[in-house]
């Protein structure tokens, strides 16, 4: 059984604190593994961060013995936060070298955030996510779930223990008000 | 606070699902008339759920989305009590094996998975969500996989396989109360899985000078041509669905997610259904006039041409004809007044307008400012207004003529495409400013022409 599985274990039967010690198993096979890829990616391409998120699942969790816990959604939330603090910390890195003048050399390969036409400012979503955390953490929750790990409207549901209609609902709920405080003028 | 009134997220649900603005308006002075600091906090929710169009959305770039709509799943007839999904990381179908879930929409999911037999390789593979199995459903489904399968081109993605899975599905016992268990056996077909960025992405990272640009664009003409001589329209071109991958070093674009094989077929209900959760607001853009229409009877393979022109605007210009600033600002109703009736400017007149933004648009086509909006002027500027033509049959016939006007401008030979009569001119410039329609009467005898209004709700 892997460390991870170990952990989800415990989260399964109960363990309060077994939770906490994801994050930083979660976030060391992230950068590891955005490491790698940028090793073998050839130009042009980009790496998605919600499929380096699934693919430290699959490495780091006994699937088969996983799939069907509920503390399932807790690697998915550990790994939600990881990519976010590492995507966070791209941006900043980018944004503070392009006015610092000399090009400094990024420790982390460049993570491609979900690609739309319109690129998302990574700092703002931060921070109105930031917002949204203290009001309504439920809300912020999905969209952590959904924009970071990649987690389907199911898998989000399945997570957090609520039905998918109400996942359905609150993310769309969630993406309008992140929206809207990304637009204001 | 009565502790029977519904939640806020409850009314927002709801009112999201009004697809008429006055309706939806009425609904919210129901719900909360008395309170009008909340109706007007939700009455902004509900429009920046419209306006945010694909904001924070799945699918990942570079990797097909199901049938015309991206993003969370569309509430269709069957689907409000929808079981939850049975597929997940690691389940095994057939030869593949299920990594990560990549889109989702109105009838299916798009997984990428691992083969193992007989080649080892990633690919995308599509299956029908649970509890959508009707009949009529999976025929469609079919429908689209036969259609897909009876392309081969090299300009789209294609496939490789297809079947139905069953074995290794879950009890029902995981799925949502209230839902009936899936049957088994639903179909899935398998697609080449395309890693790379949509071709306007690819263009501007690598600063692609308009010649390179065109260069690139012909094949993807070429490859909808293809499609329309198999009998299928896509009806939802655009950059995110041109990928752009690099083989042995050079740039190839791939067309994907094609909708099902033939517009009649179609219900005209889906598309007013994805505008519930505003993922029509996304492709606007890229919307032809007919489509705006919203008749089924309407779009034909011209359709895609005119869609095609709106993707050749991009690649030129560094923005859409009706800009997506605006779209996002305009409502609905608005907008498709805007793509039905409004006149576009020309490439180079959307350069030159472009003021500071010029720099940054020309330095991603490697050409100098002046230069660039010179290049527009004449026959690229005529090639691409000739495909957005508002009246269809003013547009190329076919993807290959589109495709063959490009490759004589590339070539240096003269272009079919030419800036349009000077009658034809007057009556739109009429159009426009009097909101009428209006009859030029040419004269034989003369040169004198006469004018004669008529209002069109007579």
């Amino acid at each position: 059984m892997s460390q991870v599985t170990r952990i989800l274990s415990a989260i399964e039967q109960g363990d309060p604190h077994a939770a906490s010690q994801l994050l930083p198993l979660v976030y060391d096979e992230l950068r590891k593994l955005a490491a790698q890829r940028l090793a073998q990616e050839k130009p042009g391409q980009t790496l998605q961060a919600t499929a380096l998120v699934h693919e430290a699942y699959l490495r780091l969790v006994d699937v088969d013995q996983v799939q069907r816990w509920d503390s399932r959604g807790h690697f998915f939330a550990a790994a939600a936060e990881a990519m976010r603090r590492i995507l966070v910390d791209q941006a900043r890195r980018k944004a503070s070298s392009k006015r610092g003048g000399q090009h400094q050399r990024i420790d982390l390969p460049e993570l491609a955030e979900r690609s739309s036409e319109s690129q998302v400012d990574l700092l703002a979503l931060d921070e109105a996510l930031q917002a949204l955390e203290q009001q309504q953490p439920d809300k912020a929750e999905i969209v952590k779930l959904r924009f970071f790990a990649g987690c389907s409207l199911e898998e989000t549901a399945q997570a957090l223990g609520i039905s998918r209609a109400t996942a359905q609902r609150n993310w769309a709920y969630a993406r309008a008000w992140l929206f809207g405080q990304l637009n204001k003028s | 606070m009565s502790q029977h009134a519904p939640s806020p997220e409850t009314i927002f649900g709801r009112a999201i699902e009004i697809a008429a603005p006055a309706e939806r308006s009425a609904f919210l002075d129901q719900t909360c008339g008395h309170d009008p600091e909340l109706r007007r906090a939700l009455e902004k929710l509900v429009m920046d759920h419209f306006r945010a169009g694909h904001f924070l959305e799945p699918p990942a770039a570079g990797l097909p989305s199901p049938l015309g709509g991206e993003g969370p799943g569309v509430r269709g007839d069957a689907a409000t009590t929808a079981p939850a999904i049975q597929e997940s990381p690691g389940t095994v179908i057939g030869p593949y094996k299920l990594l990560q879930q990549i889109g989702e929409g109105g009838m299916g999911v798009v997984w990428m998975a691992e083969q193992t037999q007989p080649v080892q390789r990633k690919v995308a593979l599509k299956v029908i969500k649970p509890g959508m199995d009707s009949r009529q459903v999976i025929a469609r489904f079919e429908a689209e996989r036969q259609a897909l399968a009876m392309m081969d081109h090299v300009n789209i993605a294609r496939v490789f396989d297809g079947g139905t899975c069953g074995a290794g599905v879950p009890p029902a016992s995981e799925s949502d109360a209230g839902g009936t268990p899936a049957p088994q056996g639903r179909p899935y077909f398998v697609m080449e899985l395309v890693h790379g960025v949509p071709i306007t992405k690819y263009c501007d990272d690598n600063h692609l000078t308009p010649r390179e640009r065109l260069e690139l664009f012909v094949p993807v003409c070429q490859a909808i041509q293809h499609a329309h001589q198999k009998g299928i329209i896509h009806r939802d071109i655009k950059p995110s669905n041109v990928m752009v991958t690099l083989y042995d070093g050079k740039p190839v674009p791939k067309v994907i997610d094609f909708g099902v094989a033939k517009a009649t077929e179609q219900k005209l209900t889906e598309r007013t259904l994805f505008t519930q959760y505003g993922t029509m607001v996304g492709t606007l853009e890229y919307m032809s006039p007919e489509q705006a229409e919203m008749s089924a009877l309407g779009v034909d393979t011209r359709s895609d041409i005119y869609s095609l022109g709106v993707l050749l605007y991009e690649l030129l210009t560094g923005s859409t004809p009706l800009t997506h600033k605006r779209m996002k600002e305009a409502a609905y109703a608005e907008i498709l007044r805007m793509i039905k009736e409004e006149e576009p400017p020309k490439p180079s007149t959307r350069l030159s307008d472009s003021g500071e933004a010029l720099a940054s648009i020309s330095a991603n086509r490697h050409t100098e400012p002046a230069k660039l909006t010179k290049l527009m002027r004449g026959e690229l500027d005529w090639i691409v207004m000739k495909t957005l033509e508002k009246d269809r049959n003013r547009r190329y016939e076919t993807a290959n003529a589109f495709a063959a006007d490009v490759q004589r401008y590339l070539a240096d030979e003269p272009v079919q495409a030419c800036p349009p009569s000077a009658a034809y001119q007057l009556r739109k410039f009429l159009r426009e400013k009097t909101g009428t329609r209006t009859v030029v009467l040419l004269s034989n005898q003369s040169d004198r022409r006469r004018t004669k209004s008529e209002n069109p709700r007579t």
